[in-house]
């Protein structure tokens, strides 16, 4: 039963980085329409730019999270330029050719400039002021201190996030731009803002969950590929545009991997999710809490 | 009887070719057969019909690894691989086109990204079948004995003559249901569905048998591959080849059938040109894809085609 338990916290550490990512990835479709299979070049740029940070530029943690935060929106920035703004009239598979040659480019960009190596934030938390009075051990289950802070974070960013979606104005342009775009417009809503702002926080939280899980896996160019399929996954589990099915649907995957792993094959780890998603596209496209009726 | 005759006047001139060109060259020229093979086969699904498919990459490795495998466990020559990699392969399509019938555009994206993740994780964590990271060798060619001749298969020239001649049967194949009914129906089915349907069309025939046909002809690309290298491994039937194919059949032109070929030859000859650059291929293709999508989303020959038309 402990171990039990410990499997399932350690589910719930990556689960939560499945959060981070697919949070931004269901926003910017749920608002934008845009299929954004670069989405997993954020968390790697993000990973790289906060070991780069922390290890070359000797930043302290925080003004790192605000390097990375930075890096992350100038990203963001330049994929709305290349994914939304200039195919604004097309259809959706050119969003998807798009986002999948921008992915490859950054990957390659990615082993050009940090080469092939696996790199790793070696970040010692508990001699950090704040973060060093975390607690490690919970009854049986025992978590260090960088892997509880994934959790943590993921629940304060989406939380603020959720906070500035329901009550502020930004929040309510982007919500009447994924209801209709049309009329959002007629109402005074600035689309191009309201894209990029998308594209900004979907990019940042991305980021922030790359520079998280560097201090506790490995960082390489093609490390977005996976995350970013698990973030589909996660979104399609969730309802496509749905935060709150995301951020649910993205915990019982981190937990649903970590018990095949542990009960079932390591090897199964990875393949268990795109099962799920096949799947559930095949018999409940709409998501686990997704409604039946879909918007034209 | 023009596009034949031109195709024919091509592959004449392919055939002499490894007279005049050494054996890189020959290598490459085969490379590219293998690549027009995979970019005409996605053209069916998904330029012809409309159904995306990031899946190539795991139909080339299926029909690989169905020679390898057929090759080791029963020593099977070329002449039986090529089927039974074209069938497997099929057959996979139609597993894989079965929940394209009920999705449409991102989610049939990721569905065949998802597929072409599980073949490939699959391929390299089923050790003991497929070999896992190392992969498999396949024994040289046993030399064809025709009676009065023996044709030695092992040399590069008369294994470069044999993948010639599979492609032209590739592409004539292609080119026929293309241009047939079927074909007709899958352009149907691509430009309104609702509309295909309604006049009579059977769209779950149509969207099976071009996901079937697709396969099936990476299938073949991938066991002339296998037998080319005499090897697999699953880092050769990547996510990433299935992208080189999206942008060679992109970049020539989404549905023109021309467009795939002249995409492939394009984007196997850039990275030999580069010579010490090639490194910098996998970026040049993904900004050409962009580059592409955004400035001329219907390709070189869609918009030439545009243009005449006008």
């Amino acid at each position: 039963m402990d171990l039990f338990l410990q499997y399932v916290a350690n589910g719930v550490v990556t689960g939560s980085t499945y959060v981070l990512v697919a949070v931004g990835l269901t926003l910017i479709f749920g608002i934008l329409g845009v299929v954004n299979f670069a989405h997993g070049e954020f968390y790697m740029i993000g990973g790289y730019v906060g070991i780069l940070a922390i290890t070359v530029l000797k930043l302290p943690v925080f003004a790192a999270i605000a390097v990375v935060l930075l890096a992350a929106a100038v990203i963001g920035l330049l994929a709305e330029a290349i994914l939304h703004k200039p195919l604004k009239s097309h259809d959706a598979t050119n969003s998807i050719i798009s986002s999948f040659g921008l992915a490859v480019a950054l990957q390659n960009a990615a082993l050009v400039v940090m080469g092939p190596q696996p790199q790793r934030l070696n970040l010692d938390v508990s001699k950090i002021p704040i973060l060093a009075s975390i607690p490690t051990d919970f009854g049986p289950v025992f978590l260090p201190q960088q892997r509880t802070l994934i959790p943590l974070t993921m629940v304060i960013l989406i939380g603020v996030l959720y906070v500035i979606l329901k009550y502020t104005w930004t929040g309510r342009s982007l919500r009447a731009m994924a209801q209709h775009p049309t009329v959002a417009r007629l109402c005074g809503v600035r689309i191009q803002s309201v894209a990029v702002v998308t594209f900004m926080v979907g990019a940042g939280l991305a980021g922030i969950a790359g520079m998280l899980m560097s201090s506790i896996f490995f960082v390489y160019p093609v490390v977005g590929n996976m995350i970013a399929l698990k973030a589909f996954t996660v979104v399609i589990l969730g309802g496509m545009g749905n935060v709150a099915g995301a951020a649910v649907a993205g915990l019982l995957l981190g937990i649903t991997e970590s018990l095949t792993s542990a009960y079932l094959a390591n090897g199964m780890r990875d393949i268990v999710g795109f099962v799920i998603v096949i799947l559930m596209l095949l018999f409940r496209p709409q998501g686990l809490f997704g409604k039946v009726a879909e918007r034209s | 009887m023009k596009p034949y005759l031109t195709g024919l006047g091509i592959a004449l001139a392919l055939a002499f070719a490894p007279f005049f060109l050494g054996g890189y060259e020959t290598n490459v020229l085969m490379m590219m057969l293998f690549f027009i093979i995979l970019a005409v086969g996605l053209d069916l699904v998904a330029g012809y019909c409309g159904q995306f498919s990031f899946a190539t990459g795991a139909f080339y490795g299926l029909g690989a690894y169905t020679a390898a495998i057929l090759n080791r466990d029963m020593g099977s020559p070329i002449w039986l691989n090529l089927p039974a990699g074209a069938l497997v392969a099929g057959l996979f399509g139609l597993l894989l086109g079965i929940p394209a019938l009920r999705l449409k555009g991102h989610f049939l994206a990721i569905v065949t990204i998802a597929f072409q993740t599980i073949v490939y994780l699959t391929i390299s964590q089923w050790t003991s079948f497929t070999g896992g990271q190392v992969g498999l060798s396949l024994a040289n060619p046993a030399p064809l004995n025709l009676g009065f001749v023996t044709i030695e298969m092992g040399s590069l020239r008369s294994y470069y003559w044999l993948t010639l001649a599979v492609s032209v049967i590739c592409l004539l194949v292609a080119w026929r249901l293309a241009h047939s009914r079927i074909g007709s129906e899958w352009i149907a089915i691509r430009d309104d569905e609702t509309l295909a349907a309604a006049v009579g069309i059977d769209t779950t025939r149509g969207k099976l048998s071009a996901f079937v046909a697709s396969a099936a002809l990476a299938g073949v690309a991938g066991v002339l591959t296998a037998h080319a290298l005499r090897g697999v491994t699953p880092d050769d039937y990547t996510i990433w080849i299935s992208a080189t194919v999206v942008a060679m059949m992109v970049l020539g032109g989404r549905g023109t059938f021309i467009g795939p070929i002249l995409g492939a030859v394009f984007l196997v000859l850039v990275p030999e040109l580069l010579g010490k650059f090639a490194e910098y291929k996998m970026l040049i293709y993904g900004v050409l894809l962009v580059l592409a999508i955004t400035l001329m989303p219907e390709g070189v020959i869609g918009r030439l085609r545009k243009r005449a038309a006008r």
